[in-house]
């Protein structure tokens, strides 16, 4: 009886997420499979096995006939330029502001710890308006640049508040050690403080990368004309040319979209988790 | 290279931890600043380091003031607390840390002096290992070796043994103390441990409330405590005190208190205690090392034995006195029980009086 109740009990969990994440399995097999087949009936595949919806990989005028972008790769590597950019001020921007306002002390500082996290919370549709005015009185209006920053802004309020919780764990001793062993401030956040945040640094970079990626409403409300635009604005374009959607083509791209981010979580997913554990405390 | 703290000062908001603090070090000297926590000793070090900026007041390295100077130009080598070994670095890389900031030291170089002093503190088996694969000692002799490996003119140790168990302590406590005078190196360390200072240190600053309490010798302070403070804080068990008064009792100057203690005073100390008319209420302080146990009758005191604390090699035992409690040390070989009547003989030579109210030392 005991053994039988321990493994019902330790088989509940699985069950439990089992059931919560067959929707989402079956529809990424849905989505393999369609874009395999030249046809699907409901959730089985029809027809024969093909490889003519991933056409766009090698026929590059695929992609501009249909969707009026550029060729899948340019696409994707302005994807990448996006994301990694995008990243990599939001990281070094977090990571300064992070470390200000866990170790010093300024006038005004809980108020913008505060002010911060408000702006984490705000709904970033509600700024578009004010946003594109301001991108074209810079004249960023329609380049990738622009959009990168406007993107990197929204992301910065959450990866402060991340990596405050990394820096407030790193011991005030350390700190002193270092200063007394000759080095400077900016050297000690270098040498010393930012190697031990280390996990933070990754997994905010991870967030702040698939984020990026995922990213379509500001690709497709600050650059119009589409000659730098990403992956997430062809597979809209895909879907909504309105007169006849090839399903087999769309699903080729979408998952072409999403292997990326797949293979990025597999081997990332523990750094992922750790992301929550770097604690926060005002 | 000798320090002088001239009227240090440092507040945190309204709270003084340091209040006009003067101290002088002499070149090579080994001084404890020791005190119960809060006294500002750490303050005063971190002062020392640079880490804090003195309210006011100033710092001397030499004739040097450098008390305006970051911590990297002040030439100081310091071992913290909790060592603060950076995790993400070897051992050797710890130790090079310092030498690594200066351009001036080449690699090589900085290879030498890593294997030199690592060899001078023995952790040169442990190089290429990382703080979290160290033992407290372990990372304690890193620790030191990193704060030495510049050469610095001054060496400041923050509790550097409070981190450790029993038996290393003693250990260190010695390798500690032989490094310093080999090295001949000016040091400054921070304890609240009076056992550390007593057996390490060349002269001892007692600090109370932001003030030096006193200043001297280990002997000094354990023979000639100049204020029932200092008295109280050296020495373990801590001294026993009682309300008492000196008087002329036929034709002898005794000190004497209720319930029948009564014990002789030596000439020497009658005679640096002028007593205007008959008598004078002192505070009699005498350590539990100076307390004789011994039979009832023939002694200075009487009364009866409430705990035995057996200690080994002695025994601390609490003996009831009327309303009050003294307690003694005596070998172990003394065989008493609970209950017991016994007698307690004080040691004259070892007297020592303080002012009821001021309580300074008198005579």
């Amino acid at each position: 009886m005991g053994g039988l109740g321990r493994g019902i009990s330790s088989a509940l969990p699985y069950a439990v997420l089992i059931l919560f994440t067959l929707p989402i399995l079956i529809l990424y097999c849905w989505l393999g499979f369609s874009s395999f087949f030249t046809r699907m009936e409901g959730l089985r595949p029809a027809g024969a096995f093909t490889l003519e919806n991933w056409r766009f990989l090698w026929v590059p005028e695929t992609v501009e006939q249909l969707a009026n972008k550029p060729p899948i790769i340019p696409l994707t590597i302005n994807t990448l330029v996006f994301s990694l950019a995008t990243t990599a001020v939001v990281l070094l921007v977090s990571s300064m502001a992070g470390y200000a306002l866990s170790r010093l002390n300024f006038p005004g500082r809980r108020a913008f710890l505060g002010s911060v996290l408000l702006l984490h919370s705000f709904p970033s549709v509600t700024l578009l308006i004010a946003t594109f005015i301001v991108l074209r009185q810079i004249g960023l209006y329609d380049r990738l640049l622009g959009v990168i920053l406007v993107k990197a802004a929204f992301e910065i309020p959450l990866g402060i508040w991340i990596m405050k919780g990394f820096f407030d764990t790193v011991p005030w001793e350390l700190e002193m050690a270092a200063l007394v062993d000759g080095a400077g401030r900016i050297t000690v956040w270098w040498r010393i403080v930012m190697p031990l945040v280390r996990p933070g640094l990754l997994a905010l970079g991870l967030l702040a990368f698939v984020s990026g990626w995922n990213e379509f409403l500001l690709p497709f409300v600050f650059m119009p004309s589409g000659s730098q635009a990403t992956l997430s604005l062809l597979v809209r374009a895909l879907l909504g040319e309105g007169r006849f959607v090839d399903y087999g083509l769309l699903t080729a791209v979408g998952l072409y979209y999403v292997l990326p981010i797949l293979i990025l979580f597999l081997f990332a997913q523990d750094h992922l988790m750790k992301v929550y554990g770097g604690g926060v405390k005002g | 290279m000798d320090v002088r703290l001239e009227k240090l000062t440092r507040r945190f908001g309204s709270v003084t931890a340091v209040d006009g603090l003067d101290l002088e070090i002499r070149d090579g000297e080994f001084v404890a600043l020791l005190g119960p926590s809060g006294c500002g000793k750490t303050t005063t070090l971190l002062m020392t380091a640079g880490i804090y900026r003195p309210t006011s007041g100033a710092i001397y390295f030499g004739e040097r003031r450098v008390d305006h100077l970051l911590p990297r130009d002040r030439g100081i080598g310091m071992v913290f607390q909790n060592y603060a070994l950076y995790p993400h670095m070897t051992v050797a890389e710890n130790i090079g840390f310092p030498l690594s900031l200066r351009r001036s030291i080449t690699r090589e170089e900085r290879d030498r002096r890593i294997g030199l002093v690592a060899e001078q503190v023995r952790v040169d088996e442990l190089l290429a290992r990382r703080p979290a694969q160290l033992s407290g000692g372990q990372q304690q002799r890193v620790a030191l070796a990193r704060a030495l490996v510049k050469e610095p003119d001054i060496l400041l140790l923050d509790e550097p043994l409070s981190n450790l168990d029993a038996r290393l302590r003693h250990t260190m406590r010695a390798e500690i103390k032989r490094l310093q005078k080999e090295l001949r190196i000016t040091s400054i360390f921070v304890t609240h441990d009076q056992l550390e200072a007593l057996t390490m240190a060349d002269r001892i600053a007692l600090m109370a409330d932001g003030k030096l309490a006193a200043y001297g010798a280990p002997d000094d302070l354990y023979e000639r405590p100049r204020n029932r403070f200092v008295a109280e804080f050296i020495g373990n068990p801590p001294m026993n005190f009682l309300d008492a008064e000196v008087a002329r009792v036929d034709g002898q100057m005794v000190v004497r208190s209720a319930g029948n203690v009564q014990a002789p005073l030596t000439l020497a100390l009658a005679d640096r205690l002028p007593l205007n008319g008959s008598a004078r209420a002192v505070t009699l302080g005498v350590r539990p090392e100076h307390l004789i146990i011994g039979p009832p009758d023939q002694s200075h005191a009487r009364g009866e034995v409430y705990m035995v604390e057996p200690m080994g090699r002695e025994q601390v035992i609490d003996v009831r006195v009327g309303e009050r409690s003294l307690q003694a040390i005596a070998p172990a070989s003394l065989s008493v029980r609970v209950g017991e009547p016994v007698g307690l003989t004080f040691d004259a030579t070892r007297l020592h009086l303080f002012d009821p109210a001021a309580g300074e030392r008198l005579g």
